[in-house]
Parts: C-alpha cells; structure tokens; sequence
C-alpha cells in the first residue's frame, strides 16, 4: 500500500490550467524523483500536498485512507515535511532557532524557554545530516550559503514525538551546496529510506536523480507520466519523458569561430573581496567564469556592470576606455547584465511581461524620452520574445504568472534590448527546465555569432565546457588560471577549481 | 476559484460607495443628491485630493509621507508672511509652492541619499516642517488685511456651469485647481517614463536598479513633487479662510494615506493607481457630508470612518489570503 497517493488532481489558476488529472503515489521506504519542466505543474502539486494550495479535485489518501491536506498544519501532523525551493531563513537568529521556525519551542516551568533542550534537539536534527561543524549557537548571519542551507534541510529532520515524519519533500535541496555536501544529503536520505521513510525529491539535476532516486514521477502540461523503476531506463529516456521529444545535443553548436578583435579588456581590476585580476574577451566570444562557491564570480559581475565599486588599471570597452558609472550607464553603453536571483533581481513581477523588456532602455521606446508608447512597446517585446522563444498568452501578462524558464526568457529579452555588445550572465539557467535551457543556449549562440562578447559565470561544469570557448578560473577573488574549453573533463575543471594540480592523464 | 468573490475584491469597495450613497440618498432626499450639494463635497475634498494625488506618487514606490500636512501649514503661512512683507500674489503663492518643492526634496535626500526609512525621516520632518511654522507665524494665525483681497475671494468664486432648479451653479476654483492637479498626476504616472520608473521601483527595486532605473534621483523628485503638492494644498486651504494658521494642515496626513489605502483595494495587483485614490477621496468626503448632514456627532463620525476604512481594507485581504 502505498504512503501517500494523490489521483486525478486538477487545478486551474484563473482558468489557466496547471494541472490536469496528475497521480503521484509514494511507497513508504522509497526515493521518488518528480520531474518535469518549469511550468509542467511540480510547485502546483507540492503546493497541494502542503496544504497552501487547494486543489478544484483530487483523491487524496494516506496509508489508504482518504485523507485531507487542507492546511499546512494538516500536512504535518500527517507526517509530511518541506524544504522548499526559497531560502528562507532568519538572519538575525542562531541556527537553533531557526532549525526550530515554526515549531514549538521546549519550555521549561510552562513558560520558560529551555535553550539548552532547543539546542540539544537542534544538534541531533544536524547530526541526522552527519554535521558537526555548524555551532547551533551562532547567528544564521554569520554562516556561509551553504551552511545556512544545510541548516535548512535539517529543519525536516528534527525530531518531533507527536508528530512523526514520514515523508520528506525536497525541492531542489541541492541548488546551493557543493559536491560535498550533497553528498551528505544523498547519505541522509538513503538512511531515511532504509529505516522505511519516504523522500519526494524535485530537482532538474537528472544526474542526481538517476542516482539517488528509486522511481519517478515526470510531470508535462499537468499531467503525469509515471517512469517505472529509474534503474531500467536511460539518462535520455527521461529527458524524452519530460519534453516529449528526443534530444539529440545538449548544447547548441557554435555557428562561427569567435574574432580576433578585442571586445573588452581588464586589467588590474580590484573591488571589495576581488582582484587583482584581469580578462579579455574577444566579440563572438563566451568565456566562462568557474569556481567554487563564493569565490567572487559574482562580485566580478557586479563590478563590471559598475554596481560594485572597483578601481582597474585599463579597462577598454571595444577601442575606446570605458569607466564603470553604474548600471544606467552600463546599459547605455552597451553592457547587459541577467542576475543570478531573477526573482529578486531580475524581474519587477508585477508588471507585465513588455514593461519588465523595455525597462532597460524605456527611453528608446518612448516618445521624446518622456511619454510613454505602450503599443511600440507591446509590439517591441512580442518581437523579441518570438526571438527568445517566450511563452506567454501576450506581452501584458504578469511576470509573476510565467513559470521559471520562460521568467528567465524575459530577463534575457531586456538584455538584448539594446543589442549589447557585452552580456554578463551569472547562472543564467538556474532552476530553468532542460527544453528552457536547450532555448537559451540557442539565443546566446546567436548572439555570440552577430559579435557580442558574452561572460558567463555558471557552476554548472557540463555548461561551461558545452558552451565556452575559454574558461577562467576563480578562486579567492583571483582568476587563477584561463584554460581553453574543448576538450576539457569536468573532472580536470573541477580539479582547478579546488586548486589541486590536475592529475597525471594515464 | 469562482469569478464572483474575484469580482467582490476589485469593485467590492466602489460597491460599499455605492451602497453609502444610496443610504444617504434615501435618508436625506432633499438636500443629498444635487449638484449644489456634490459641487459643496469637491471643494471641501480639493485640498484633500491634492494631497492625496501627490501622495500616491510616493506610495506607488512603496515609500510613505508622513510630513504633508505640516508642509501645508508651512506654505500657507510663508505666503501669509509674505503677504504682511507686501509681495504680490503671485510672487508669494510662486515662493509657497518652492517651498513645498524644497521641504520634499529634503524628505527626498534624507531618504534616498541618506538611507533613512521613509517612515522614521518624515516622522521626524512632520515635527520639523511644524515647528518652522510656528516659528515664522509666531504661534498666531495670520489674517486679516495682510490677505489680499484677490487671495481670499479666489475659493470663493468659480466657473458658472448654468442653472439647475433655478439655482445658479459654479465649479468652484479649488475644485478645478484640484482637477488639474490630478490630471497632472495622471499624466505623470500612467503616461510618463518617469511614471513607469516609479511603479517598476516599488514592484522590485533591486531589479529596477539593475535594470538602469535612477532610483535614488527619482525617489528624490518624487519626494520633491509630493511636497510641492501638500504645499499646493495648504495655500489653497489659506485662500478658502482667507488666513494662515500653523496648524492648519495637521488633518490631511492621516485622510491621504487612508485615501490611497482605500483606492490599493480597488486595483488588481494592491498598487495605488491615481484615480482609485481620489474615489477613496470621494469615500471619505461623502461619508463626512452625509453623516454631517444626518447630525451624527462628530465623534461617532470619526469611529463610523475608521470602522469603514477598516472593513474595505480587511475583506480585500481576506479575499486575497488563499488562492
């Protein structure tokens, strides 16, 4: 019998319809993948098995009784816990406490709180993640990413007697931490399995997922496919499963070679945490930033879009001297940012679709520089949203209603806006679905094959090397060493990455 | 979920106006629903509206301005002393309004350029902007024959409309001025780049920076204009009692803000749109005249405002809560 089983699940939002009759069942003792697109549905159906969302009609049983998810109270009590996609986490409080958001606290004399009880628990709820080095004292402020991250995950595994958990939900848990860590996670997560407690694991990680997963479910335009055993089918087939079609590459083909001219240069460049460092790239040309977490990539980025300050030595963008002068002025000189966070950073997503395209060079698509032209405008982002391939109903719909990739599609609207001459893309497919992806590799090559130099910082190794022509390596602030891409292995980038001499090809 | 509570959170505060009216439409047959009556409500309400058009165009930033009704008070009394010094009306009404210009630039650096919450800054201005007043009007109000004549008569007089019921029916001046002054705004936020900007900042401000907005220049020009707008109000208050009073302002503040808070109820994404802020103007007005009218006290008055501000703005929440 399975845990957990949801039939013919169906929700519309505003008559648009994200799912259509899905099924998801989980077996207790199970690692289930949920796949699928940006868009297929993944976050509507999480959203109804947490309780924040009601679905228009569903079968929901647990243990095989009919069961109801109407509140993310009734979720857990049921056993059920989340980490979802957005971090969330207090930074003002120790790592207890917000290992403990959320809960009851333990008290003491009925009123009490019993710190040494929160911290005891909070120690045991890392433990289960195999951590030690993480003070459950300190400030969440002072952690790195990864670390808060971690502390994040072990909120599912606190230990709550009233209220057993039996189903843990991950939502693309491993976005933020390195190899190492996640490792830990899978470790975790197979000790969960083997004592008989059930994973759903989201993540658009597909290698991960082959391995650490028992069987999948492959949601596409709301409804769902189930895989069968994950072990009797190819990296490939689920690929097909998910975007209905086969993949023969995955990354586009370059369509020509990059130039010989200098589109920008750098030399001697310092900023906070950065530098000395230098780079060039030529037009046409995609160099790839790599490094480790937190080794200034995206500090580097900032600083050239002059919203960090930096002093350099040269910087010449083209044949003339360019002078960071913020973002304004990167734009009108024709450097293009996309941020790493398009939620936070990239998108106002309130607004529709055509006003987030021309906001970077509203000016242009005015009248006089003053007026506004909304019908220029919807007609300027409907050309260029066919270029990037967006999916929308029109350019007036809200940001906020697309889903990842085609959110990330818009981003890279306005940043061709202007036809840059520079495009610094950090992370530019983050949680963005293999055929978004596959969409967005397509337009930088077409950039790239009209002269535009393009930076990309990415820890996404297999992008790099599929992408770049040359890759620079970060670390501590410092490009330690610029390396061509073809015929590069992930692990010899890896390798120089973590600064370790690269071993002797046998 | 179904279309009708969708429809009960868009229009259900115009729905409430409309039941409002009808109430004192039924109870006060006579005197409630003519065009003598609703000329009355909108030169009351113009300064209001003034006040509030020209807060919108902070509060579509997601800012506040807690400082403009003392900015009122400031500029009706600097047009005042500037009468007593023997300046033409145009000089001093010209001065009054750069004034209002400069106090909102000042809230516009503290907050833009200084980083201050824009909450605590004009919190602090509020007192600031008051205690000049009363500095320079040393503590009296200021009347008398000081005020020219032209001032004074300007809110009195109006545009002839014709007859109605053998009435003779004028839009009052200030009633024009303040329709003026939101068509401006209109313009301003709806049909400008500046406009534009000003919503992409209070959608996402991070994005809007990276995407080249000037926020920090545009937070000071709007801080600029919403002061420039409550100094409007306060001389057009001074106009209408033909006097200056150094505190005469204090009661726009609070009504603005709710008027803007009342109009984010009736938009679709909870933004503050120009012409929703002068219907929550409306709201409040007619309330005031009808309850007026209908002798309710003016204590009970305030309670029955603030239990109605209350009630529209808590059932677009609940209606919003889950989707």
């Amino acid at each position: 019998m399975p845990f957990l089983s949801l039939r013919d699940v169906t929700k519309a939002y505003a008559g648009v319809p994200a799912l259509r009759g899905a099924t998801l069942t989980v077996e207790p003792g199970e690692i289930h993948a949920l796949m699928g697109e940006n868009g297929a549905g993944k976050s509507t159906l999480i959203k109804i098995i947490a309780g924040v969302v009601a679905p228009d009609s569903a079968t929901i049983e647990v243990d095989g009784r009919s069961a109801a998810l109407d509140s993310p109270a009734a979720a857990h009590r049921l056993g059920l816990r989340f980490i979802h996609q957005e971090m969330n986490v207090v930074p003002a409080l120790s790592v207890a406490e917000n290992i403990f958001i959320g809960r009851r606290y333990p008290v003491r004399a009925g009123i009490l709180v019993d710190w040494r009880k929160l911290e005891a628990t909070a120690r045991e709820a890392l433990a289960r993640l195999g951590i030690t080095h993480i003070d459950v004292r300190r400030k969440m402020a002072r952690l790195s990413i990864g670390d808060q991250m971690l502390v994040r995950l072990s909120t599912a595994f606190l230990s709550e007697p009233d209220a057993p958990a039996r189903l843990y939900v991950m939502d693309e848990p491993t976005a933020a931490l390195t190899a190492e860590e996640s490792e830990r996670l899978f470790r975790a997560l197979r000790d969960i399995r083997a004592a008989g407690g059930s994973v759903l694991y989201v993540s658009h990680r597909l290698d991960e997922v082959m391995a650490l997963c028992d069987r999948a479910t492959v949601l596409r335009d709301g409804r769902s496919i189930d895989s069968g055993r994950l072990s009797e089918i190819t990296h490939d087939d689920l690929v097909a499963m998910m975007i209905g079609r086969k993949v023969e590459e995955a990354y586009p083909k370059p369509a020509s070679a990059p130039s010989p001219e200098m589109a920008f240069v750098v030399e001697g460049l310092r900023a906070a945490g950065i530098g000395p460092l230098g780079l060039a790239v030529r037009k046409g040309e995609i160099l790839g930033i790599a490094g480790l977490a937190n080794a200034g990539q995206r500090e580097l980025l900032r600083a050239l879009f002059g919203d960090l300050a930096m002093s350099a030595t040269t910087i010449r963008l083209g044949s003339a001297t360019y002078r960071p002068g913020g973002p304004h002025h990167a734009w009108r000189k024709g450097i293009a940012y996309v941020p790493r966070e398009r939620r936070s950073e990239g998108l106002v997503l309130s607004r529709p679709i055509y006003e987030n395209v021309t906001l970077a060079h509203l000016v242009d698509h005015s009248i006089g520089g003053t007026l506004l032209n909304p019908r220029g405008e919807r007609r300027f982002a409907a050309s260029l949203g066919d270029s990037v391939r967006l999916k929308a109903r029109d350019t007036g719909q809200r940001a906020l209603e697309l889903s990842g990739g085609n959110q990330q599609k818009v981003v890279f609207a306005r940043a061709l806006s202007g036809n840059p001459r520079l495009l610094l893309l950090d992370e530019p497919t983050r949680g963005v679905d293999v055929g978004a992806k596959f969409d967005i590799y397509t337009i930088i090559r077409e950039m790239t094959a009209k002269g535009m130099a393009v930076i990309l910082v990415s820890s996404d190794l297999p992008e790099l090397i599929g992408m770049c022509d040359r890759i620079a390596v970060m670390r501590s602030g410092s490009i330690t060493e610029t390396v061509e891409a073809h015929g590069l292995t992930e692990e010899a980038l890896l390798n120089r990455c973590y600064g370790r001499p690269a071993p002797v090809a046998a | 979920m179904s279309a009708v509570p969708n429809l009960l959170r868009r229009y259900g505060t115009l729905l409430g106006f409309a039941l409002v009216i009808l109430v004192f439409w039924v109870n006060l047959p006579e005197t409630f629903m003519t065009a003598r009556n609703w000329l009355n409500i909108t030169q009351q309400l113009s300064m209001l509206m003034v006040v509030a058009a020209g807060m919108t165009i902070v509060m579509v930033m997601g800012d506040f301005d807690l400082s403009v009704g003392s900015t009122a008070s400031l500029a009706g009394i600097v047009v005042a002393v500037l009468f007593t010094a023997g300046y033409p009306v145009w000089a001093a009404v010209s001065l009054g309004l750069v004034v209002g210009l400069l106090v909102g630039a000042f809230n516009g650096v503290l907050v833009s350029l200084i980083g201050i919450l824009p909450f605590v800054a004009t919190l602090a201005t509020l007192t600031i902007f008051s205690g000049l007043a009363f500095i320079l009007s040393g503590g009296k109000t200021i009347s008398g024959r000081a005020i020219p004549e032209s001032f004074g008569s300007f809110a009195r007089e109006g545009m002839p409309l014709g007859e109605w019921g053998g009435v003779a029916i004028t839009l009052p001046n200030l009633t024009i001025v303040a329709i003026v002054t939101v068509l401006a705004v209109w313009v301003l936020l709806e049909q400008t780049t500046f406009g534009r900007r000003l919503y992409a900042i209070g959608g996402n401000i991070e994005a809007a920076h990276l995407s080249g907005v000037a926020v920090r220049r545009l937070k000071l020009i709007a801080f600029s204009l919403t002061g420039g707008s409550a100094a409007l109000a306060g001389i057009m208050y001074a106009s209408r009692v033909a006097s200056a009073n150094p505190t005469q302002g204090s009661g726009l503040m609070l009504n603005a803000i709710a008027a803007v808070f009342l109009g984010m109820t009736m938009s679709e994404h909870n933004e503050p749109r120009i012409f929703a802020t002068i219907v929550g103007v409306l709201i409040l007005g007619v309330l005031d005249n009808g309850l007026t009218q209908m002798s309710v006290d003016s204590y009970v008055r305030q309670l029955l405002v603030g239990g109605i501000i209350l009630l529209a703005v808590a059932a677009s929440s609940i209606s919003r809560r889950r989707r």
